[in-house]
């Protein structure tokens, strides 16, 4: 019995193929602007944080 | 055309050698579960919790996982370049190998020889092999790529190339290792080093295991079992190369609070947490494919299993990078509640996938028909519902234990012993066997199912 062979119009959308959904476009950059604040606050070079510090304060009382 | 039959051959041969390695793993995965609340069943020395934990994790990971992915990515391959594999031959020597290979890896288990390190225990000799297990499969799929028919690269293609590439690397790297025997060896790394590698390996075991080869199987088998092609190929390339970046930065998220340095974990936090948009492209495309029709999550059964498994695999990407984040590692890290989100992943997400990708390739391979739609139907129910006790469970005693051990007096001494904390487990440890039953008793109808047609199907052969 002879194989189907895929046809590659049969996976990918015509009409829609090219479109980012907004909702999905605000997440990806906005995770990405979070990602430098995140670096920049809890990196001990650029901003001082580290861990060690953060863990004397949480037992001072 | 007859290359194609032989073809079917070897792909048949894995995902029925995945399928018994799985059955191998989850029967044990049901053993240690009960070994966990009645010690009893702890049989030394070959049948105790630590042995068989490794033999449960490496029997499912690269038996059951590795196997289909090989059989499955063989089968999508063959059809999207439009010719057969470049190799016929060495695939099936590879499935031979690729039994025997398990099959020793239990065997050691179950001896106790271990490198000791989690997903990577396995000696020295059995690294080489697998090497070489790896470089056959990389031969076929870039070889048959390369000389194929339709020109056009479907993401699933994609996805498959990155997981053969990223787990070659990861794993010639993490395994690493100066033998002093025929069975035993040291990491070439030492202290941190060796916990950085490991976790950048382990996290991305679950990257290039649990992730990129069953999107593959999502982005072919969706389309082909509702007959709706997929949403946006744009969404899908971004996501695609955006996921794959990440990866690899992300396996410091292990590591968090421990001597590694401060800005390596926060790099690692940073990748993390931005991961979810990657995966999420995959959810989002796979809900607006769907979207055009949802009749189709009644009137075709796989629909439902691939819409599931997505949606696990959404929850996932969205629980995973949270774990990672300081302030929520430092509550739930060494609880219950990581085997929880560890079965989301591999009940939810990659069982269910690729036991639906089963399900379309069977019948397809023997011309016929899926033995009953009512007892896929069945599997899929239990299977949901023993995943979730199994998750759900692990989850609250996950928090309850974390809040427990964090319990301080006032004079700073710890409020619990640590054998009170782990007694509170006991019930929501006996309610994941009861979970895990229900699960297994699902797996039972799947495979009853893939037998009876794979019955079927050859007694109409043999008629033609
Ligand atoms: C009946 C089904 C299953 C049962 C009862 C079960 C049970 C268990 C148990 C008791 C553990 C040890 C948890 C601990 O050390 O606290 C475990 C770990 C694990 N299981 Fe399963 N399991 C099942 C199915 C699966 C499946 C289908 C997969 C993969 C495809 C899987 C992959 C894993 C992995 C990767 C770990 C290690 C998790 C970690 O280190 O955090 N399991 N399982
Ligand atoms: C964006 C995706 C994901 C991220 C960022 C992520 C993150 C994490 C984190 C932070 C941990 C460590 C928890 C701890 O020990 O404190 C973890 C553990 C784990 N995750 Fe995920 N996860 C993701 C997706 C997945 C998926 C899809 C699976 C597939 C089944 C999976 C399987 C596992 C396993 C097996 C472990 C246990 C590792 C161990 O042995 O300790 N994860 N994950």
């Amino acid at each position: 019995m002879a194989e189907d062979l895929d046809n590659i119009d049969a996976f990918e959308a015509k009409e829609t193929s090219h479109k980012l959904p907004i909702g999905w476009l605000v997440l990806f950059w906005g995770l990405i602007l979070w990602g430098v604040y995140y670096f920049v606050t809890y990196s001990p070079a650029i901003s001082g944080w580290t861990q060690e510090k953060a863990y004397q304060e949480s037992i001072k009382k | 055309m007859n290359d194609y039959q032989y073809d079917n051959q070897t792909v048949k041969g894995f995902v029925v050698s995945s399928v018994f390695w799985g059955v191998v793993g989850i029967v044990i995965g049901l053993l240690i579960s009960i070994q966990m609340w009645r010690p009893e069943f702890n049989f030394a020395p070959f049948f105790t919790f630590g042995r068989l934990r490794t033999v449960h994790t490496n029997s499912l990971a690269f038996g059951l996982g590795v196997g289909a992915i090989f059989g499955l990515s063989y089968y999508i391959l063959m059809r999207l370049t439009k010719r057969p594999l470049l190799f016929p031959k060495l695939a099936r020597i590879q499935l031979y190998l690729f039994n025997i290979g398990i099959a020793a890896a239990a065997v050691t288990l179950f001896m106790g020889m271990t490198q000791s390190l989690e997903y990577a225990e396995l000696e020295w000799p059995l690294d080489i092999a697998i090497v070489i297990l790896w470089v056959m499969f990389a031969v076929n799929v870039f070889g048959t790529i390369i000389k194929r028919k339709e020109e056009q690269m479907y993401i699933s293609l994609w996805y498959i190339i990155a997981t053969v590439i990223a787990v070659a690397v990861l794993y010639i790297i993490n395994n690493l290792s100066i033998p002093v025997g025929p069975f035993k060896s040291y990491h070439l790394f030492a202290g941190v080093n060796s916990a950085n590698v490991e976790w950048w390996y382990g996290h991305n075991a679950v990257g290039f295991v649990f992730t990129t080869p069953i999107l593959a199987m999502f982005y072919y088998f969706l389309p082909k079992s509702t007959g709706i092609p997929i949403f946006s190929h744009r969404l899908s390339i971004i996501s695609f190369w955006s996921l794959v970046f990440a990866y690899l930065w992300t396996g410091a998220h292990h590591l968090v609070y421990t001597p590694l340095p401060d800005w390596i974990q926060t790099l690692g936090i940073v990748f993390t947490i931005f991961l979810i948009a990657p995966s999420w492209g995959s959810v989002v495309n796979g809900y607006y494919t769907v979207g055009s029709d949802w009749d189709k999550m009644n009137t075709q059964y796989l629909t439902k299993f691939f819409i599931m498994g997505i949606t696990f695999y959404g929850l996932q990407t969205v629980q995973g990078p949270t774990q990672g984040l300081r302030v929520v590692s430092q509550l739930i890290h060494y609880t219950d509640w990581v085997p929880g989100h560890v079965h989301m992943g591999t009940m939810g997400w990659v069982t269910m996938t690729t036991a639906a990708s089963i399900y379309y390739v069977i019948p397809k391979i023997y011309h016929t028909e899926i033995y009953s739609i009512k007892v896929a139907n069945i599997h899929f129910w239990l299977v949901l519902i023993g995943q979730l006790i199994f998750s759900i469970t692990m989850w609250i005693t996950g928090i309850q234990q974390g809040a427990l051990w964090k319990a301080v007096n006032d004079d700073g001494s710890l409020k619990y012993s640590f054998v009170e904390t782990l007694t509170k487990n006991y019930p929501f440890w006996q309610l994941r066997t009861v979970g895990g039953l229900i699960f297994t008793v699902g797996m039972l109808f799947f495979i009853y199912n893939i037998y009876m047609t794979i019955r079927r199907g050859s007694l109409a052969e043999a008629k033609a």
